[in-house]
């Protein structure tokens, strides 16, 4: 349905850098074993004599637990044990939380939100396992909840009475004189924006294989966390055990993650693991998707903005002042920087020199929040295009062109924030102009979906058109050392040097095996990113040697060092930067293999396409040859690549204010074309159109895939998607049938254009191309339906625009 | 998944022709077929999304039709015949559909590929050149949250023209 990228299986001839493999679209080899049917996903790894847990979950959203009593559930004949919160204050630890919080696996004297876990039961399969779970008899008193950003602000009821405050954090950045410029500019447009409650909602639910060995006192627990040798403190502090002891592994395959699995099922890795400990059986827990949905430990952002734009008539934007309140759940956790991530975009695509950002981060009886693909970004986004559409307006010039005229232009690249992250390179005005072009030429035209006639023919069936370009951006491979600003008071922060960040460096192994063959371990776990595929296709260049002879596995979390993983966009640049350096160590090392076996000098020893040889002499081995000769002690090679913000002085100022560095920003330009039917409310897409820019693009395919879902991910958030609660703070959404996902139906036709202008600061020239499409999707289909509502003078401020809220705002303004 | 219960639970027989091999068993009623498939028969790649019929993950067929595995129990469907990804490859070749899967890309994460795959399958012994209107009827029941479709919608025409009405 797509103009995708062009095909290729066969191997293609080296162009000049000797590049055989990079830059095409080498078929996946992760796609056989998944096709047949054979993967194992963490849903089918069974250990002998496995048993299996339910957990009992509270139906209230805020309540005193005041006994849990266990006497049923332990006399069910096939009930092996019940795990309370007492047995894990007895035996094991609290997992480690952010801003000073820490938390029970299970619900300790109170319950925080509705489906929060109160105990875990093992029986000998799951179904029998939910029957006893039935039997745990909880008592509660039943407090009242706080179920919106509101509510939690005014302190009346506590989540946590020993804080004295239901806000969380609290910060403000200034760059420039912001009050100035308000005082100054011809106009002040101001605004109110609301985003609710999603998340990644990925096809595999999150679970957990403990197997606690006795004999050595250690744990072996495979998962599908996304970071798993980042995270795992959550897990190993949660047993109270040290990081070796606690070999957290990964199968080759999750089934999707999008950031909600960097939180979402540590607390299942250490109740399993509790559980084979006190069992010394391995126990097996994964939620089902009512679980996922209800209290899965996996929602994310739901902020309320409030906005203005301080913007002069000729349209020249002065200053932009940017405030929002976030619904954080029960406890912050891990993910707090979503929190502060926009200000590495601060004023994303346009040239804002005067700005202020204010975030407060609020607790609520909701469901803690994890990572979500777009991490913060896609809400800020949103935010500033519904200003800019509402500015238009209220200045009465062209929407596009108000855009248009404050892009930062490339000639300003590299361009430096305020906030001092800084734009690598792209022609923002260059992409809008195209954009702009590919709707008029195929949309604007006669027969076209935006043909005048038509537009005018539609409305008279209540069917209202539009589009509204914009240009907006994806930071990636980020220096994540700002995470730790939420731990830091502002005086820490600014005695903060250079030598204190940390680097957040991509690691690599590899072995040379005695058949010649190389197998490289990644340290990161793969969601469908394509990972294996792209680091066999970078060494296999960087070899000279067939992607047949290549293959790739995952270091255990004790094995691997535990820096970072698959987040933030950071895949293509990291791996791409760490593959290459891992090349040429292991050139070296075969070099000097050689050179130790012919009693010769390193240095007249070449290595190139599988071979090493001896300059000047006929001497050579091939690598199945050298395999005897090289130690086997350890890994063949190693390598580690820094990210390039920290090695790149640019980026310094940013590193030592905590304050977020992304060197790959990569954009896109899109167009959805709208059509909103003002007597349902319902908003088709009709058509998609996006101009993408990420750099050097390492697989065509895999960069189209990521695109073409990032861009569905951003339509359910934008139309269909939300973590609804009551007043009584039930979740509304606990089935699929009620958190409604992109379907081939409702995700329209994709055209999409590659541009490819290289990244100057990373080694590949690639850019992050996982998350532009949601950022950019759920900002500019409201401006969309905005503007094809403009003739009614209706428009919507809330996402997901559901039929429901879009009847609303046409009954009350219109009607 | 019965054999370490100690507890009297109902057991009732099931016979099925699971990819070609004929199955018996005596389970829990309660069993579901998903479940039946998994445990039981070992064949995982039938896959679980969400257990109450929408993600379409688990998309077996019997007698031919596409059934959500997860919303029947085996008992109900004793005496089919009950065809799961697994039955579609022998060895090393892929089935056509899968083919088509693997060269449009359309699979990311994979985990709600074997579902698409059965559904294709059934969809085009019924269309064996469908539209894009045909592919959306037939795939509607079943998500990915990885590709955003297009792609599959590539794969499916790429099986029908490499099927050309055969299977
Ligand atoms: S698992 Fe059966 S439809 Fe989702
Ligand atoms: S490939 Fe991941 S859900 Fe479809």
């Amino acid at each position: 349905m797509s103009e995708s990228a062009p095909k290729s299986s066969e191997v293609p001839d080296a162009d000049d850098e000797g590049k055989r493999y990079t830059g095409t679209s080498m078929r996946r080899v992760e796609d056989f074993d998944i096709l047949t049917g054979r993967v194992d996903y963490i849903h089918d790894i069974d250990l002998p004599g496995c048993l299996h847990a339910a957990l009992v979950r509270a139906p209230h959203a805020h309540a005193a637990i005041e006994e849990v009593d266990t006497s049923a559930a332990e006399s069910h004949p096939d009930c092996e044990l019940v795990l309370t919160a007492a047995d894990i204050e007895e035996h094991y630890q609290q997992t480690p939380g952010r801003l000073g919080f820490k938390e029970w696996a299970l619900a300790h004297d109170r319950v925080r939100f509705a489906g929060e876990p109160v105990a875990m039961v093992v029986a000998a399969d799951r179904y029998v396992a939910e029957d006893v779970a039935d039997l745990v008899d909880v008592s509660y008193d039943v407090l009242d909840p706080v179920t919106d950003v509101y509510a939690a602000s005014d302190d009346e009821v506590l989540l946590h009475e020993e804080t004295g405050t239901n806000l969380a954090d609290r910060d403000e950045f200034v760059f420039g004189d912001v009050e100035g410029a308000f005082e100054d500019a011809d106009n002040v447009v101001e605004g109110e924006y609301s985003w609710g409650r999603i998340s990644g909602v990925p096809m595999e639910t999150a679970g957990a294989v403990a197997d606690y060995d006795s004999d050595t006192d250690s744990f072996d627990v495979h998962c599908n966390l996304q970071l798993y040798t980042f995270n795992g403190e959550l897990v190993y502090e949660s047993l109270g055990y040290p990081a070796e002891k606690v070999r957290l592994h990964v199968p080759e395959n999750i089934g999707g993650s999008f950031g909600t699995k960097i939180a979402a099922g540590a607390r299942y890795c250490a109740l399993a693991a509790m559980a084979s400990h006190q069992l010394e059986r391995p126990v097996k827990y994964v939620e089902d998707r009512i679980e996922y949905l209800q209290a899965g430990d996996s929602h994310s952002c739901e902020r309320e903005y409030s906005v203005r734009l301080a913007v002069d008539d000729d349209g020249t934007i002065r200053g932009y002042d940017v405030s929002f309140m976030d619904d954080l759940g029960a406890f912050p956790r891990y993910p707090l920087p979503q929190a502060v991530k926009p200000l590495s975009v601060l004023s994303t695509s346009y040239h804002i020199d005067t700005v202020r950002y204010e975030y407060e981060l609020y607790l609520t009886n909701k469901v803690p929040q994890t990572a979500y693909r777009g991490f913060g970004v896609q809400q800020h986004t949103f935010a500033l295009e519904m200003t800019l559409e509402k500015a238009a307006r209220e200045l009465g010039v062209d929407p596009t062109e108000l855009r248009r005229q404050n892009l930062v232009r490339p000639d300003e690249m590299p361009y430096e924030l305020p906030s001092k992250n800084i734009y690598d390179s792209g022609d923002y005005p260059a992409a809008l102009a195209r954009i702009e072009e590919l709707v008029d030429e195929r949309e604007r035209c006669e027969g076209g979906l935006l043909d005048p006639d038509v537009v005018e023919a539609k409305r008279e069936e209540g069917k209202y058109r539009g589009t509204r370009p914009a240009v907006t951006l994806e930071p990636s491979a980020g220096v994540i050392d700002y995470a730790s600003r939420f731990e830091m008071s502002d005086d820490e922060i600014e005695a903060n040097t250079r030598e204190d960040v940390a680097s957040f460096p991509e690691h690599l192994a590899a072995d040379l095996r005695p058949d010649g063959t190389v197998t490289v371990h990644l340290a990161t776990s793969s969601a469908g990113q394509g990972h294996q595929t792209v680091v066999i296709q970078l060494m296999a260049d960087g070899l000279g040697i067939s992607p047949a002879d290549i293959d790739v596995d995952y270091l255990n979390s004790a094995e691997a060092p535990k820096d970072f993983g698959a987040a933030a966009s950071r895949m293509g640049i990291m791996l791409s930067g760490a593959s290459v350096g891992l090349a040429d160590e292991l050139a070296t090392v075969f070099e000097g293999a050689a050179a130790t076996h012919w009693g010769c000098d390193p240095a007249d020893v070449t290595y190139a396409d599988g071979a090493v040889t001896r300059d000047g002499g006929g001497d050579s081995l091939s690598l199945a040859d050298l395999a005897e000769f090289v130690d086997d002690d350890g890994h063949t090679a190693t390598y580690g690549y820094e990210n390039p913000a920290f090695d790149l002085p640019e980026f310094d100022d940013a590193l030592v204010d905590k304050l977020p560095t992304y060197p790959g920003t990569a954009y896109c330009a899109d167009a959805p074309i709208v059509e909103v039917d003002v007597n349902t409310g319902h908003v088709d897409i009709l058509r998609y159109y996006s101009l993408h820019d990420c750099g050097t693009v390492l697989n065509p395919d895999i960069v189209q895939g990521q695109v073409e879902g990032a861009i569905a991910h951003g339509i359910g958030g934008a139309l269909l998607e939300e973590f609804a609660y009551d007043d009584s703070g039930q979740p509304l959404a606990v089935t699929m049938f009620d958190y409604l996902l992109p379907s081939i139906t409702n995700v329209p036709e994709m055209v999409v254009e590659h541009r490819e202008t290289p990244s100057p600061f990373t080694v590949t020239g690639a850019k992050g191309a996982g998350e532009g499409g949601t950022i950019s999707a759920s900002a500019v289909i409201p401006t969309s339906i905005n503007a094809a509502l403009e003739p009614l003078g209706v428009t919507v401020d809330t996402v997901p625009v559901t039929p429901d809220r879009l009847r609303a705002k046409l009954r009350d303004e219109v009607e | 998944m019965t054999e370490h219960t100690t507890s009297e639970r109902p057991q009732r027989d099931v016979q099925l022709t699971v990819n070609g091999d004929a199955v018996t068993s005596t389970i829990e009623p309660r069993t579901k077929l998903s479940d039946y498939l998994r445990e039981e028969c070992n064949l995982t790649g039938v896959r679980v999304g969400c257990e109450h019929g929408v993600c379409g993950a688990c998309t077996v067929l019997v007698d031919g039709e596409p059934v959500k595995s997860c919303l029947t129990y085996a008992v109900q469907v004793t005496d089919s015949t009950v065809e799961t990804v697994e039955g579609l490859s022998d060895g090393s070749e892929l089935h056509p559909i899968q083919e088509a899967f693997h060269e449009e890309n359309a699979l990311q994460c994979g985990f709600c590929t074997s579902g698409f795959v059965m559904s294709t399958k059934a969809l085009l012994a019924e269309h064996p050149d469908p539209d894009d209107e045909e592919i959306e009827a037939g795939l509607c029941g079943n998500i990915c949250r990885c590709t955003g479709y297009s792609p599959i919608y590539d794969a499916v025409y790429r099986a029908a023209d490499a099927m050309e009405g055969g299977d």
